[in-house]
């Protein structure tokens, strides 16, 4: 292999793929990246098995050819040179990548890459749904905060993906939370299908939405082999889908209120952020306190939070309430996560009991909604 | 305007109540504590058995060696409970400022009474000695730091056979001459270490300190040099406190003999967390931190702590948390002197409920019930209790 690229591009690809090799496996190829060169292109991969990034670097190939080398090491390494070309070369007997760039010359050991995993393929007859990035990068930000990072139950670490008609749904919940985005598709799917993918691919997913802001990714489902693929511009991601079924999360979503309350997206937002520093002492409690308009025109939603230790602090948003007067406390973090992701200018609170989960969603947005249960005293 | 603070400490409590039980005792060598063949230490020892040189919190084998005539009397804490709360009913007659500081000692701010420190005192000591038997000390002074010493002082020079029975006045203005000649280790925070290292600096006594240089004392301990130096000059602003909120709930225990069996030590766990979350229920709070206490034969001894997501008050949920921390704590076979399971930030009990849990609409219409019930009944009518 004979090849020349730019050090900036190939640190990017090495950066963005090396978020897929693996950090504890058994087979020691899988802790290096593969370069590879066919059809004039150098494209890098790595996998942990379960996830597989591919990205290709604009290069000038002079010589076909493939070696895998350890991530750490190159990627670290190529992130340090100065942005000038740099030149590649395998040199077969040795096994090593050697690489110039400008006053520099380096021989890096590395392993045969025919040892390296076979990594699928989306299949050319799968059905393709191309989504704008900037859509796909929100809907998975709004979706996997609220997966499951706790193992015990694998399939809520994912989130459910499902086709139906003309609509995309994502949804994942870690049992104390729920989060629900839809999204219009271009044209209308055959069967409906379900999945569910790893969240931590997803998010992977969002990252390379960033990187490649211009062109639709696609995303195609290989139900026989469960793999779902992505394509983003010049990177390309593979994961294993999660096996088992998602549970029916539609009876978890309260139906009707006893009062909800719209308020200020970004002051919710900096009054759940300020109760925190009160709340962290006490298992991040914060207590909201949602009061209709009674004698003043516009009701008010009090955020307060308080410890033993740190003392105590409450905010006082001007909002509209209608309903009951309700006193109801959630995890603040969870809060917090779920306003982060919200992007409407207004947002509002649906409550039914101080025992019963609430439900946000942007105003005017039925897009979006997140579930999220009580703290009970 | 000066403050007047009494302090007041039951002379040989534990035996003081034991006599009362059996009069025969009276003038014999004997201690109350646990048995010499199960580590038994002396947790009170009679004015007799004091004069052979036993002394409390020493190992009951060696009490006997130096006085070989003593009797053991195995201790009664319900009785000293009865008889300790009595005593402190009758501090609290006299003002609320009382702050009890052990079963057997306390504080009193008598600065508001009409009468000075001194009458307060005896007539203290009187009543206590007329109604309930039990012989008392008191050191009568300016701050709570020169009246423990008082009190120390007073028994220290009392003369006789009997419990010394002292009440010692130490007038405002005369604190730093007070204790100028008291060995440093008589001040408060001066243990064994920080002795030394003052003997090391030529300081022997309290006067010493508090001729010393403050510079020169922030210098060898830090921050606590500023409060050594104010308090070797009698200084000392710390009111009464008449509340404390528990930080930490804790129990432990110290086998009579060294257990390795993972059965017997699991056991203990259990017991030990359910006598915790006991504690926890009836403060009716929760608490976000478990720790385990492990004492190895050669008293090497280590805690280890797990945080909760959110304050555990069930019994279950301290236990499972205990036998996490027994699993990375302890290697199979080893052998375990004592035992202890606490729970720490302390805090309202809480509980986030969870979007799957089969049952949540139930819980929910529970949780209603039970508040319902609460709020007409009191919060003691029904709480939350641990499955089994």
């Amino acid at each position: 292999m004979r090849v020349a690229c730019l050090q900036e591009n190939l640190a990017k690809g090495l950066a963005m793929v090396s978020r897929a090799v693996a950090t504890r496996s058994a087979l020691p190829v899988l802790a290096n990246i593969l370069l590879r060169t066919a059809g004039g292109e150098l494209t890098l991969s790595a996998t942990d098995l379960e996830l597989a990034i591919g990205y290709r670097v604009g290069a000038k190939v002079d010589e076909d050819g493939a070696i895998t080398v350890p991530a750490r090491l190159l990627a670290g390494f190529v992130t340090s040179l100065p942005p000038e070309r740099i030149d590649l070369a395998v040199d077969v007997r040795t096994k090593s990548l050697n690489l110039r760039c400008a006053q520099y010359e380096t021989s890096i050991k590395g392993i045969d890459a025919v040892e390296f995993p076979l990594l699928p393929a989306a299949a050319p007859d799968d059905p393709v749904i191309a989504l704008a990035p900037e859509l796909w990068r929100e809907m998975i930000e709004q979706v996997t905060l609220a997966a499951a990072t706790d193992e015990s139950r694998p399939v809520l670490t994912g989130a459910l993906l499902r086709l139906e008609g003309h609509t995309l749904i994502l949804a994942a919940s870690d049992g104390f939370r729920l989060s629900v985005r839809s999204a219009e598709l271009p044209r209308e799917m055959g069967n409906v299908q379900e999945v569910v993918v790893p969240a931590r691919a997803l998010q992977e997913v969002g990252r390379a939405c960033q990187e490649e802001p211009n062109e639709p990714v696609a995303m195609s489902i290989s139900a026989q082999r469960s793999q779902i693929f992505f394509r983003a511009g010049k990177i390309s991601l593979v994961s294993q889908l999660l096996e088992g079924s998602f549970p029916d999360y539609s009876r978890l979503i309260p139906t009707g209120y006893v009062t909800r309350a719209t308020l200020d997206t970004a002051q919710f937002r900096d009054a759940v952020r300020l109760a925190l520093f009160f709340a962290r002492d006490s298992a991040n409690i914060v207590r909201l306190r949602l009061i209709p308009a009674g004698a003043g025109p516009r009701g008010q939603v009090q955020v307060a939070a308080s410890s033993a230790e740190a003392g105590s602090h409450v905010g006082q948003l001007a909002a509209a309430v209608e309903g009951d007067e309700m006193s109801i406390a959630f995890n603040a973090r969870y809060l917090l996560e779920a306003l982060n992701v919200i992007h409407a200018e207004q947002v509002t609170l649906e409550a039914t009991a101080p025992t019963r989960p609430g439900l946000l969603r942007p105003a005017g947005d039925p897009t979006f909604l997140h579930v999220i249960h009580v703290i009970v005293v | 305007m000066s403050r007047t603070i009494l302090h007041l400490d039951l002379d040989a409590f534990f035996c003081a109540v034991e006599e009362l039980r059996d009069p025969a005792l009276r003038g014999k060598a004997f201690a109350v504590g646990g048995q010499p063949e199960t580590r038994g230490v002396v947790a009170s020892c009679s004015y007799a058995a004091r004069r052979h040189g036993v002394r409390s919190a020493m190992p009951m084998s060696r009490a006997l060696r130096l006085c070989p005539g003593l009797l053991v009397v195995r201790p009664r804490h319900g009785a000293y409970h009865e008889a300790s709360q009595q005593v402190m009913e009758r501090l609290h007659a006299l003002t609320e400022l009382v702050e009890q500081i052990s079963i057997d000692e306390a504080f009193l701010d008598v600065t508001a009474l009409p009468e000075p420190g001194e009458a307060i005192a005896r007539r203290l000591q009187a009543r206590i000695r007329a109604e309930l038997e039990l012989p008392c000390s008191l050191g009568v002074a300016s701050n709570k730091l020169v009246a423990k010493i008082a009190t120390d002082v007073g028994k220290a020079s009392a003369r006789g056979d009997g419990p010394p029975s002292a009440i010692l006045v130490v007038p405002p203005g005369s604190e730093a001459a007070f204790l100028a000649p008291l060995p440093a280790r008589a001040l408060w925070g001066v243990g064994p270490s920080t002795a030394e290292r003052l003997a090391a600096l030529g300081i022997a006594t309290i006067g010493d300190i508090a001729a010393a240089p403050e510079a020169e004392l922030v210098r060898a301990f830090g921050k606590n040099g500023y409060a050594l130096h104010r308090h070797a000059q009698g200084l000392d602003d710390s009111p009464i406190v008449t509340f404390h909120e528990a930080k930490s709930m804790s129990r432990e225990v110290t086998y009579a003999r060294d257990v390795s069996d993972e059965r017997a030590l699991r056991r203990t766990l259990d017991e030990l967390a359910d006598d915790v979350a006991q504690q926890l229920h009836a403060a009716g709070k929760g608490g976000l931190t478990v720790k385990l206490k492990l004492r190895w034969p050669d008293f090497t001894t280590l805690t280890r702590q797990e945080s909760l997501p959110e304050p555990a008050c069930d019994a279950a949920a301290i236990r499972a948390a205990a036998h996490r921390l027994f699993d990375k704590t302890w290697e199979r076979g080893k052998a375990v002197r004592l035992i202890g399971v606490g729970v720490s930030g302390l805090m309202d009990p809480l509980h986030q409920l969870g979007l799957w849990d089969r049952d949540w609409q139930r819980e929910g219409r529970i949780l209603e019930a039970v508040r319902e019930l609460q709020k007409r009944y009191g919060a003691d009518v029904v709480r939350r209790g641990a499955p089994e």
